[in-house]
């Protein structure tokens, strides 16, 4: 089924572009054939594009575009070190995936010459600032994002029907939930402790709601500290909260939690976007719904945290590079966004794209991106990830430490506010 | 002539050894003394990585993986010899079928460390894992625990399980060391009065002894240089909150920084592998030292 659509997709995407661009470019296309197509090869660790970038290849050579991709996945974790390797080794990819800034992966291919800047040379104009702001530095672009992710609270609406819940407005709201579901023998929230990289993203989304956007922007210029009654109320709150969480969560997983609320025997998780795929996977007819942390003070607005996935880079010693730059601003199209959402699912990072009708929260995610993302944030895409020890780091570890009774509320403060300072320029002073 | 043949000879396996041990090393060594993410220039900076590990941001971290290194050997070995005799005293008595169960026995052994860190962790889920479950059905409900999310149990439920993979090696070793003891000695003993105790203790025991010695330093060198099995059950992490930290999991995080991290740190990673060598390298002298003893007495 998910190879018909994918082949639907690609012969569409073909048509499209074959009569979008139909005329001046099919009196070239005879001739282009001839010549062999420029094989460019691309890098990245997400398999789940495979099909995308065959709708890419698909899409340019029937608007005549003499060019083959060839796309390599790696592992996430080895990618990196694959990638370092290869371009010092003068064999790497004409174009690779990067990670978002600030952040010392894409910083150290900047610094060394691999990337090239691509103002000027891609239209960037069909992305928000905030996308690009994620892989801008030095007043110059440095690759072409694909992804934009969205973190919160995702629901069983078929559980919150049947109890007469609604979208909490309030983080008093949200326990009162909680309340009612455990009181009828529903798990209200499936965690996964075990993965502390999860720990860390469900902190970092409730911190953009509650102490909130604006007192985060203060964080960042060194105005407000992690040990301030603000944060360390959000962390006892937090803390609290796992009384709803299913008993023994420090040793569950996301590819459990992805049964456990695909099959409905929890109410709701802290997680991401991109875990709507696996979801629907387990169960096709899973009806769910999104919403952002609720802030503790009413008169404070609901955030979302959002942040670009990562984008596509030039290496600067490609020797395809005009075919390359013709890959890149295609990317740069709606219609490459919308080939992208269709086939993985996830949100491009592309404005203006019309999100698959059969994903309704997709629909909606998108739309909240424009509307409630938070400007400020302290996780990735944050300037506390940029340094050694990253917030990132800290509270991998002490989350868990701190949900199993190690460590209190206020030695986690304490930590993130002492870790922080080792390196931070605003913390130092 | 013959040097010179005997040269040749070595040569081959003089160059592999170079290629893939020797200059590995010693580049991991100079790249301790200097700062590089991996990429572009690097900067010299003496001992400041030694300091940083051993005094400065990294101590903490350092030490109690260290900690947990020591910890991970010294049960892990009282898991593997003491049950590894057991067995192989049970198997060396013949009694039925032993052929089977030396196949039950060395079985977990032939697994790859990942695929039993994989399995093991389903085992071991705290909802529906079959270990838990058990233990409900049979009463022993309150012995159920979230096994690798609780921060005292992680590191003793790893090192049980990569016990329990090794278990068959140290059967089969222990056990061919028996089958090599002289069947006069231990009948003379009976038929001097001595009780099967008093035979296990005062004459298997100490014809097991040298190469008792020799796994136990072997099983030193693969504890130190430990990663795979924490890394399939834990995560690169070590969580729950660092219970499980080796110094293979902290180089690992250190040097490629880790899923979701921007931070890499080669000339740090160095160190650290460094700093594992220097704990390594002379168990591994006192190895070949042992070994050498063994050959003379065999001899």
């Amino acid at each position: 089924m998910k190879k018909m659509a994918a082949f639907a997709i690609v012969v569409t995407m073909a048509a499209a572009a074959w009569a979008a661009g139909g005329t001046e470019k099919g009196a070239a296309a005879p001739g282009a054939s001839k010549a062999p197509a420029a094989v460019v090869s691309v890098w990245g660790w997400r398999s789940q594009d495979v099909d995308v970038w065959k709708a890419a290849e698909a899409a340019l050579q029937a608007k005549g575009e003499n060019v083959s991709i060839k796309y390599e996945v790696f592992p996430p974790t080895e990618y990196d070190s694959k990638l370092l390797v290869s371009l010092q080794g003068g064999v790497g990819p004409d174009i690779m995936y990067t990670r978002r800034l600030p952040g010392a992966r894409t910083q150290a291919l900047m610094d060394n010459n691999y990337l090239v800047a691509l103002d000027g040379k891609v239209d960037l104009s069909n992305f928000t600032d905030v996308s690009l702001s994620f892989i801008r530095s030095g007043g110059k672009t440095w690759g072409v994002p694909f992804a934009n992710q969205i973190v919160g609270i995702f629901y069983n609406t078929e559980i919150f029907a049947k109890y007469g819940l609604k979208e909490p407005a309030t983080w008093a709201e949200l326990l009162a939930t909680a309340e009612t579901l455990q009181k009828n023998g529903v798990t209200p929230f499936f965690a996964t402790a075990k993965e502390a990289w999860t720990l860390a993203m469900q902190n970092a989304m409730v911190g953009v709601s509650y102490p909130g956007d604006a007192w985060i922007g203060k964080l960042a210029e060194g105005k407000a500290k992690f040990t301030d009654p603000e944060y360390v109320g959000m962390l006892k709150d937090l803390n609290d909260l796992k009384r709803y969480y299913q008993k023994d969560f420090s040793a569950n997983v996301s590819a459990e939690q992805d049964v456990t609320f695909g099959m409905g025997q929890a109410a709701m998780v802290f997680y991401g976007i991109w875990g709507t795929t696996n979801w629907l996977k387990t169960n096709p007819d899973l009806k769910f719904g999104y919403f952002p942390i609720p802030p503790k003070d009413a008169s404070l607005p609901a955030k979302a945290y959002t942040y670009m996935d990562g984008s596509y880079g030039l290496n600067a010693a490609s020797k395809v590079q005009d075919a390359a730059l013709k890959i890149l601003g295609y990317a740069g199209t709606p219609g490459y966004g919308e080939a992208f959402s269709s086939l993985t699912g996830e949100m491009t990072a592309l404005k203006g794209v019309k999100m698959p009708a059969d994903r309704p929260v997709l629909v909606e995610c998108y739309g909240l991106m424009n509307t409630i993302a938070s400007t400020n944030r302290y996780w990735v895409g944050s300037p506390f990830d940029a340094g050694s020890p990253s917030v990132y780091n800290i509270l991998q570890e002490n989350m868990q430490a701190m949900y199993l009774d190690a460590i209190t509320p206020e030695d986690l403060a304490k930590k993130l506010q002492d870790g922080i300072s080792v390196w931070y320029p605003a913390f130092k002073k | 002539m013959l040097k010179r043949t005997m040269f040749l000879m070595l040569l081959p396996a003089v160059a592999l050894y170079t290629l893939f041990v020797a200059y590995p090393f010693a580049s991991s060594l100079g790249l301790s003394f200097y700062d590089w993410a991996g990429i572009g220039p690097k900067t010299f900076i003496g001992l400041d990585n030694y300091r940083n590990v051993l005094s400065g941001f990294m101590s903490t971290e350092f030490y109690r993986a260290f900690n947990h290194n020591w910890v991970f050997f010294f049960w892990s070995l009282v898991l593997s010899v003491v049950p590894g005799l057991f067995f192989a005293f049970l198997l060396a008595a013949n009694m039925k079928g032993s052929g089977w169960l030396k196949v039950v026995f060395f079985f977990p052994n032939t697994l790859s460390i990942v695929v039993v860190g994989f399995l093991w962790s389903l085992l071991l889920n705290p909802q529906w894992g079959l270990v838990n479950q058990l233990f409900k059905a049979v009463g022993l409900g309150f012995l159920a625990h979230p096994w690798l999310g609780d921060m005292k149990l992680a590191l003793p439920t790893i090192i049980f399980v990569t016990a329990w993979r090794g278990l068959g090696f140290y059967v089969l070793v222990y056990l061919a060391a028996m089958l090599g003891i002289d069947r006069e000695e231990t009948e003379a003993a009976r038929i001097d009065g001595a009780t099967e105790t008093q035979i296990a203790f005062r004459i298997i025991l100490p014809h097991l002894m040298p190469i008792i010695a020799t796994t136990s330093i072997l099983k030193f060198i693969w504890t130190f240089n430990i990663f795979d099995i924490v890394y399939a059950m834990e995560g690169s992490q070590g969580g729950p909150a660092g219970t499980t930290d080796v110094l293979g999991t902290l180089f690992y995080r250190i040097a490629f920084g880790g899923l979701g991290s921007s931070q890499t740190g080669m000339g740090l990673g160095a160190t650290v592998v460094t700093l594992i060598f220097l704990v390594v390298f002379p168990v591994s002298i006192l190895y070949v030292f042992v070994l050498e003893k063994r050959v003379e007495r065999n001899a």
